[in-house]
């Protein structure tokens, strides 16, 4: 017993001054930075204002906002849609070869995303393998104009993405019981109506997580649109970074990261009640 | 376990090789992507035994928000604004004084290109290179004579395939010179309708590039756009379509300079550096190889006679009809960089 | 049926794979235009081999992912196990926080660190790179580590202390042999985002300590240079080598 507390004490103590200092100051620092002044000289000056706010309504920034998120929904789709019938599939494999495919999903991290983002222009290029491949097999006439488009930053946050969606899939999918599925099909009910009524529901917990884990880094990932989009097609992260690594105007580029930050938890938010909500269907479901 | 020791080990043993560089030999550098060819960073540290540490920017914003962000204890030695940035950072006081008498190869400037009012007697700078913004075109997919002015990139047929560099003054310099205005202009109304008339562009321009600006010309991405005369000059050589034209509103003029920022310290070394760079032999090496014109007189006589005789590098005085050099202009830089991340932010 | 599963699956590695096969392949290319094959040849590796500037910066990304996944590997597991075994006061607020780090936008976390990096006055370098990296490593491993604990029987540990060992005792003999897959499994998770990171390193690197994305971000956006080709193959060449390496350790034990 004598060492528990002392253990005990000093854990919990490292780790609130950790989060303390790096998580909770620093947001703080955010928020009080984002209703201040903009200052030349020491970034910001101390002088309550809401103005960083107010050039935020500004239309072209809203529409910025928008087009952010209509990418990143887009991509979140994408990606459900690629990572769903590939989480089942694996799932349903044998033991043995499981943890080499599952493994396979997660190498490419090991190559720096900035690398394989690299690695997409040179297939999206105009005289890019991708239109030289067309080209040579006589799909096309033309080169098609692919790089510096949305559909190229899209291309690109889906192909750096795509394993954050798989790997919550496959974890709900491994719990699938086999069983459930047969006693669904031996009750006669059709392929759709047991997807529908029992796999969907089963696994709405991955496919929710999928989706943040998506989603949330996708608005964020500026060096994409950079490389992809030819600057040309911002997402919010581009803005934020511009604001302090180009215009140092930090309170405009804090207050839209607090806006960033607030849709983000509103979706959390909705991620939480969704959760809850399938958690009580299936639980009505076991019921009845 | 043991495995594990053995790791530990050796990642310690790494973590001590990279604290043993930081030794004083050492200068570290901050230049635009693609400006010095390698081979002077080479002959450099093999003279004088001191490791450059070079980094890169693409725009004078980047670069002055970066060296803002950095304190003594850790910053650069050498970086290399363009004039109106070094007015700016004099005035703020970012820069330290260069000690011309440690300069012997100073005298080799040309005098046209020295004491000028951005930095009189050449306190705080020392020129590097000058060049100038104009028109880039494939003369494989567009006919040259479609273009010969600013306003031509307006033309319909462009939809989609221009270039913009990702510099803030270097755009609104067309702007402005489109409507007939200054590209120094301080004007808030002026740059508002600059403003106004780029975001007509908009639909035009495909990607901005200040990062190596020939490439989306090289790749097939673009037909025509802006362009930096050295650019169209390394574009010449891999493809000679690549033509570099002087618009008749007048290209942007701007020249980069070598300051020690005030947080350095290596200044001894920054010293030799800038000094080696002002050798004509250098002067000559690097003018060749990047393609800009040389501010070293006695550098620019030991050119090869095709890079002399080129126009896109050395233009001749008819060029620089209605040309402008690139001034300071003063606070206008927040109405300028509001303009800008409205345009680049806007959606066609 | 299968046929089709299994062409499903080949399509999608296809795509994951793809482009790091060009990047492999022509990194062999003997031209220096990306686009185009021109024949065999090493020309970028002998490039590479004389680039010192990316090797050192190779380097500095890897020591950099080595000891950040080495630290919040250690702090988490200890946060892991505190919150599994202990109820102290704002245990909720913690977990609160450790979700809001996983969940925000790496950009968030990227300039409110930088803000408190230059308000502190911490030197932007190796140091203020480490404790990002951490902080964001830092709740996938208490996840993890978490995750491991609540899937066994406490009983064992209290049997433990009832047969009277100490809490030291308890957790290098019992608790430490337990969870050490997921420890490891953590440590690798923090060595991959390390790894793969570049938000946060752009935003918090200093001229001192470059570290890989922010050296090749130019770089890649030209586009012009087979060399970032030779280096990622060599670095995923590398991995594979550890990986292979650990497996045959383990297998071995």
């Amino acid at each position: 017993m004598k060492l528990r507390a002392p253990f005990r004490t000093a854990v919990v103590a490292l780790i609130w001054a950790w989060m303390l200092l790096f998580v909770f100051l620093p947001n703080l620092l955010v928020i009080v930075a984002s209703f201040l002044v903009r200052d030349d000289v020491h970034f910001v000056r101390p002088e309550a204002s809401l103005e960083s706010y107010a050039r935020l309504l500004d239309p072209v920034y809203a529409g910025v906002f928008l087009d952010s998120l209509g990418m990143a929904v887009t991509t979140t789709l994408v990606c459900l849609l690629i990572g769903y019938p590939f989480a089942y599939a694996v799932s349903r494999l044998p033991a043995r070869v499981k943890p080499l495919l599952i493994f396979l999903v997660i190498l490419p991290f090991w190559t720096n995303s900035l690398v394989r983002t690299y690695a997409m222009k040179l297939l999206l290029a105009t005289n890019g393998l991708t239109n030289q491949a067309l080209l040579g097999l006589g799909i096309v006439d033309a080169p098609l104009r692919m790089l510096y488009t949305e559909g190229a930053v899209i291309a690109g946050l889906v192909y750096v993405l795509l394993p954050f969606m798989i790997l919550p899939l496959y974890a709900v999918f491994e719990q699938l019981r086999e069983d459930l599925l047969e006693v669904s099909s031996d009750l006669g009910a059709e392929r759709w109506r047991t997807f529908r009524y029992v796999v969907l529901p089963l696994t709405m917990p991955g496919v929710l997580a999928g989706c943040l884990l998506v989603l949330i880094p996708a608005v964020g990932m500026f060096y994409v649109a950079d490389v992809l989009g030819g600057a040309r097609h911002l997402l919010i992260g581009n803005v934020i970074k511009n604001q302090f690594l180009d215009a140092r105007d930090w309170p405009f580029g804090a207050a839209a990261s607090i806006l960033l930050t607030l849709a983000m938890a509103l979706l959390l938010y909705a991620y939480y009640l969704s959760a809850r909500m399938v958690r009580r269907r299936s639980a009505d479901d076991a019921l009845a | 376990m043991k495995l594990l020791r053995t790791a530990l080990r050796v990642w310690l043993l790494g973590l001590c090789a990279t604290a043993a560089t930081a030794a004083d030999k050492v200068l570290y550098v901050y230049n635009w992507s693609e400006y010095m060819p390698e081979a002077v960073l080479e002959q450099f540290e093999d003279e004088t035994g001191i490791e450059v540490v070079y980094a890169t920017f693409d725009s004078n914003e980047a670069m002055y928000a970066k060296l803002r962000l950095v304190d003594d204890k850790n910053s650069y030695d050498v970086a290399v604004p363009s004039t109106y940035y070094v007015s700016k950072m004099r005035r703020e006081g970012l820069l330290a004084p260069i000690d011309k008498s440690r300069l012997k190869n100073f005298k080799y400037l040309d005098t046209k290109l020295v004491n000028q009012p951005f930095d009189p007697d050449n306190q705080y700078s020392v020129p590097y290179l000058w060049g100038s913004t104009g028109i880039a075109v494939n003369t494989d997919t567009v006919k040259p004579d479609a273009l010969s002015k600013w306003a031509d990139l307006w033309k319909p047929e462009f939809k989609d395939r221009l270039m913009m560099t990702n510099d803030m003054r270097e755009v609104f310099h067309v702007g402005l010179r489109v409507l007939g205005y200054s590209g120094n202009d301080t004007d808030a109304a002026h740059l508002e309708a600059a403003y106004e008339k780029l975001k007509d562009l908009m639909p035009n321009v495909r990607v901005f590039n200040s990062e190596a600006p020939r490439m989306p010309y090289l790749e097939g991405e673009t037909d025509a756009g802006m362009i930096w005369n050295g650019e169209a000059y390394v574009a010449q050589e891999e493809n000679a379509a690549i033509v570099y034209i002087y618009p008749e509103e007048g290209v942007a003029l701007w020249m980069d300079n070598l300051v020690i920022p005030k947080t350095a310290r290596n200044v001894d070394n920054a010293h030799l550096f800038i000094d080696f760079l002002l050798r004509p032999e250098i002067g000559r090496l690097i003018s060749e190889e990047i393609g800009y014109a040389s501010p070293n007189a006695e550098a620019v006589t030991l050119l090869d006679e095709e890079v002399r005789s080129n126009r896109t590098v050395y233009p001749i005085d008819a060029d620089l009809k209605n040309a402008e050099f690139q001034t300071d202009v003063g606070d206008a830089i927040t109405v300028y960089e509001k303009y800008w991340e409205l345009l680049k932010a806007g959606r066609d | 049926m299968r046929w089709l599963k299994h062409g499903y699956l080949g399509l999608v590695y296809l795509l994951l794979y793809l482009p790091i096969a060009v990047l492999v392949v022509f990194s062999f290319n003997a031209s220096r235009n990306p686009y185009r094959w021109q024949g065999l040849s090493l020309e970028w590796y002998a490039r590479l081999w004389d680039n010192d500037a990316l090797i050192q910066a190779a380097a500095n990304s890897l020591l950099l992912a080595t000891t950040a996944a080495t630290l919040s590997t250690l702090i988490g597991t200890l946060t892991a196990i505190a919150l599994h075994r202990y109820r102290f006061r704002g245990k909720r607020l913690l977990n609160g926080m450790l979700f809001v780090v996983m969940m925000s936008p790496d950009i968030v976390l990227a300039i409110s660190l930088l803000v408190l990096f230059i308000l502190l006055g911490v030197k932007l370098g190796y140091l203020s790179l480490l404790l990002a990296h951490v902080t964001f490593c830092l709740p996938f491993v208490v996840v993890t580590v978490y995750a491991r604990l609540s899937g066994f029987n406490a009983q064992i540990i209290e049997a433990a202390r009832d047969l009277g060992a100490s809490e030291w005792q308890m957790l290098r003999t019992v608790l430490v042999p337990i969870i050490f897959p997921a420890v490891m499994a953590g440590w690798l998770l923090g060595f991959t985002l390390s790894l793969d990171d570049v938000v946060v390193s752009i935003f918090v690197t200093g001229p001192t300590f470059e570290v890989l994305p922010l050296r090749i971000y130019s770089m890649v956006r030209l586009g012009v240079k087979p060399e970032v080709n030779a280096l990622a193959t060599v670095l995923l060449m590398l991995s594979l080598l550890a990986l292979l390496a650990s497996q045959y350790f383990l297998a071995r034990k």
